[in-house]
């Protein structure tokens, strides 16, 4: 035991004395990242929907119209709706240039159609380039126009006299019936507020989401889900680079040298894949730390995701150790290691979204470290414990390793 | 302390080791001189453990060498290769190979200290090796298999490829180290560092010990005769032919080959004699040296071939 920590304390050394190869393998998940983040994530002003563009022509241009109008000028509805008044001609041809969302058209005579309790018209011209924003401003002014007519057919009486106002001479008007009228619109409004105040169905706006997960997608939920799938891929190509000894060291004649001392096979063996577990998972972890600092990724609770780390080096030290046992020499180990990878983080899901693949990549993906990985990274990072992962990634790192020990015992048996 | 009886070794058709057998004592230098493929190497890699598939016993200390692992704690190997890592400074390299003996911790930093001083890197103890001449590493790599005070130490070609001062450095330490106790083999092709350095020399050729002794020993078995090398436009044939019935107690054919043959001879006054069947023979001749008998006029005799063929 104590030879097989010296070996392992000696590769940890020469590895920190010259980490230039395992730092570059390091940088290149950050920057890509880095770069897929900047291009396709979601930039902060965009999280928030912009106001609908909406042109409104008022041919009216009286009480009623101005009501339209007023309506859209309400705070709630100013956050929504970004409101143009204009002529019908300038209108068209803004629609024409994509300029809004839809074009609101009051007719002509709007008022005086609705205080007649006449069938009047308002138009709503959408624009057929965007998809859900003209629907919204057809969905508001079909609302609005529910609730005028409603309105005017409740307060029918007060809207004649309304009617009569805005037709005679106001010295004419018989001022003291206003009192009678108001006084019973007055009643109608305090019945009308019993139906309305208090309602008896509130709505409460919410959204659906996972747990754990939040309200809105943004570049960093995009960081965290892309870095555990570069993190795993790059974590293949450095216990690669870190195992590489097994077959380097057969060739320049350390391992000669290393079986005339009283090291023995197998504490050379357990120190190789020891060393590849632990120089990968502390990799690992140094990763994830950049990952949190530079882009603020958020992974779940730590001890999950240890776990799963320590899950993830053990199967890549454990298989790195098979394929060095079974492979000629440096030339071939580079040659096949490097595809080797690829694939894994091709079908794996380190290379697109699982979602986005094809059910065939999916199908092989199961048989890859990264898959395994990613998934579990999923998990953990909504709060959950990875069971399925780590039990998938342990077992058969397990497996991987009995094939591996007396492999590579024959190969270093010099 | 070594005794090797009857080992063999094959690779395939060819036989690397044939039958040999040697004992080595406490503080003995054991040249093993040889050309290429004689089984030098081979003999050392068995040796140190590296090597299997052999027939044949050796016994170290009075214990089986490869059934005892405990016993590679008390040998020392130098190999061919300057394996060390060279990312790591020599001090740390003295420090992991070390460890990989039964040396205490505070012993093996003593140690690795006293070494490189005495192979003159101690100013460089802390850098990486890898800044290293060819010299300084061939020195280092000598170090290593010195650090447990092995009490036998097998080095394989140790000053191959490096300069002269870093050869005569290391032919110092073989001594120094076979003065304090320590058996050694090393295997050269270098007839002047044996000559210099061991207390025995054995020359071995296709796998088998040919003679062994001391130089003088080993001069003795040409005997007091010179030794007369003949170059010229010649085939091996002819010239054997030519020096028919020529040969006998007086002249001695030890080597020939196209264009170089050598002779032992009784007296100088044979040398008109030779000259006179060669020019008969219409051999023609166009140099000519006579040598005193020395260690590679042994080793022409024993192997029919210059050391560098």
């Amino acid at each position: 035991m104590r030879r097989l920590l010296l070996v392992l304390g000696n590769d940890v050394r020469r590895h920190l004395r010259s980490p230039l190869a395992i730092l570059i393998y390091m940088a290149i998940p950050m920057v890509m990242t880095g770069l897929i983040g900047i291009i396709f994530a979601p930039r902060a002003e965009e999280a928030q929907l912009p106001p609908i563009q909406v042109l409104l022509v008022d041919h009216d241009k009286a009480l009623a119209s101005k009501l339209v109008l007023g309506t859209f000028d309400v705070d709630q509805m100013k956050k929504m709706f970004r409101v143009t008044v204009t002529d019908e001609a300038d209108g068209r041809d803004k629609m024409k240039r994509g300029r809004a969302s839809a074009m609101v058209v009051i007719p002509e005579g709007f008022t005086l159609d609705l205080l007649d309790a006449k069938t009047t018209t308002l138009t709503v011209v959408k624009n057929p380039a965007e998809q859900f924003l003209p629907d919204v401003v057809e969905e508001f002014v079909t609302t609005l126009a529910v609730m005028l007519s409603g309105a005017v057919q409740a307060f029918a009486a007060e809207v004649r006299g309304v009617r009569a106002m805005l037709e005679g001479p106001l010295d004419t008007f018989p001022w003291e019936t206003l009192g009678p009228e108001l006084g019973k619109a007055q009643k109608k409004m305090v019945a009308a507020r019993a139906y309305l105040d208090p309602m008896l169905i509130r709505l409460k706006a919410d959204e659906t989401r996972a747990a754990g997960a939040r309200t809105r997608f943004t570049r960093t939920d995009l960081f965290s889900i892309m870095l555990p799938g570069m993190a795993v891929m790059f974590l293949l190509f450095i216990v690669q680079t870190l195992m590489r000894d097994i077959i380097s060291e057969r060739e320049d004649g350390k391992l000669r040298r290393m079986m005339t001392t009283p090291l023995r096979p197998l504490e050379l063996v357990g120190a190789r894949l020891l060393g590849g577990w632990v120089m990968g998972l502390a990799v690992l972890l140094v990763m994830v730390a950049f990952g949190t600092l530079i882009f603020r990724a958020h992974w779940g609770p730590f001890g999950y995701f240890l776990l799963l780390g320590a899950a993830a080096s053990f199967w890549t030290a454990a298989f790195f150790g098979c394929f060095h046992a079974f492979v000629r020499n440096r030339n071939q180990a580079g040659a096949l290691g490097a595809p080797i990878i690829l694939a894994f983080s091709l079908f794996g899901g380190s290379m697109m979204n699982p979602e986005a693949m094809p059910k065939a990549f999916l199908a092989v993906g199961v048989a890859t470290p990264n898959r395994w990985f990613i998934d579990g990274a999923a998990l953990v990072r909504d709060g959950r414990f990875p069971a399925a992962s780590l039990a998938v990634l342990v077992l058969s790192g397990l497996v991987l390793t009995a094939l591996a020990v007396p492999a590579l015992r024959r190969r270093t048996s010099v | 302390m070594l005794e090797i009886r009857n080992l063999t070794k094959s690779f395939g058709d060819v036989l690397a080791l044939d039958r040999f057998s040697l004992d080595l004592g406490r503080g003995e230098v054991l040249g093993l001189l040889g050309p290429n493929g004689a089984g030098k190497t081979t003999l050392i890699s068995i040796l140190s453990g590296t090597l299997g598939d052999f027939t044949g016993t050796v016994t170290f200390q009075g214990r089986n060498l490869f059934a005892d692992r405990g016993l590679k704690n008390r040998m020392g190997v130098v190999p061919q290769d300057t394996a060390f890592y060279d990312e790591l400074s020599a001090m740390d390299n003295l420090l992991f190979w070390g460890g990989l003996y039964d040396v205490p911790r505070a012993e093996l930093k003593r140690r690795a200290a006293e070494l490189l001083e005495l192979v003159e890197l101690a100013g460089r103890a802390k850098e990486p090796v890898k800044n290293f001449s060819g010299g300084m590493k061939r020195r280092l790599n000598t170090a290593i298999g010195l650090l447990h005070k092995p009490d036998l130490l097998l080095l394989d070609e140790p000053t191959v490829g490096i300069d002269v001062q870093a050869k005569v450095s290391i032919l110092d330490i073989i001594r120094n180290v076979g003065a304090s106790g320590t058996a050694v083999i090393f295997t050269t092709h270098q007839l002047a560092e044996v000559e210099t350095t061991c207390s025995r020399i054995a020359i071995m050729d296709r796998g088998r010990v040919l003679a062994q002794g001391s130089l003088d020993d080993l001069v003795r078995t040409v005997g007091e005769r010179d030794i007369v090398e003949i170059v010229g436009e010649f085939g091996a044939a002819p010239f054997s032919e030519a020096l028919q019935g020529l040969a006998g107690d007086r002249v001695e054919l030890l080597s020939v080959t196209d264009g170089l043959a050598s002779l032992a001879v009784a007296d100088t006054e044979e040398i008109p004699r030779i000259m006179d069947r060669l020019f008969r023979h219409k051999l023609a001749v166009t140099d000519m040296k006579i040598k005193s008998p020395s260690l590679e006029t042994v080793f022409l005799k024993l192997t029919g071939r210059n050391l560098r063929d």
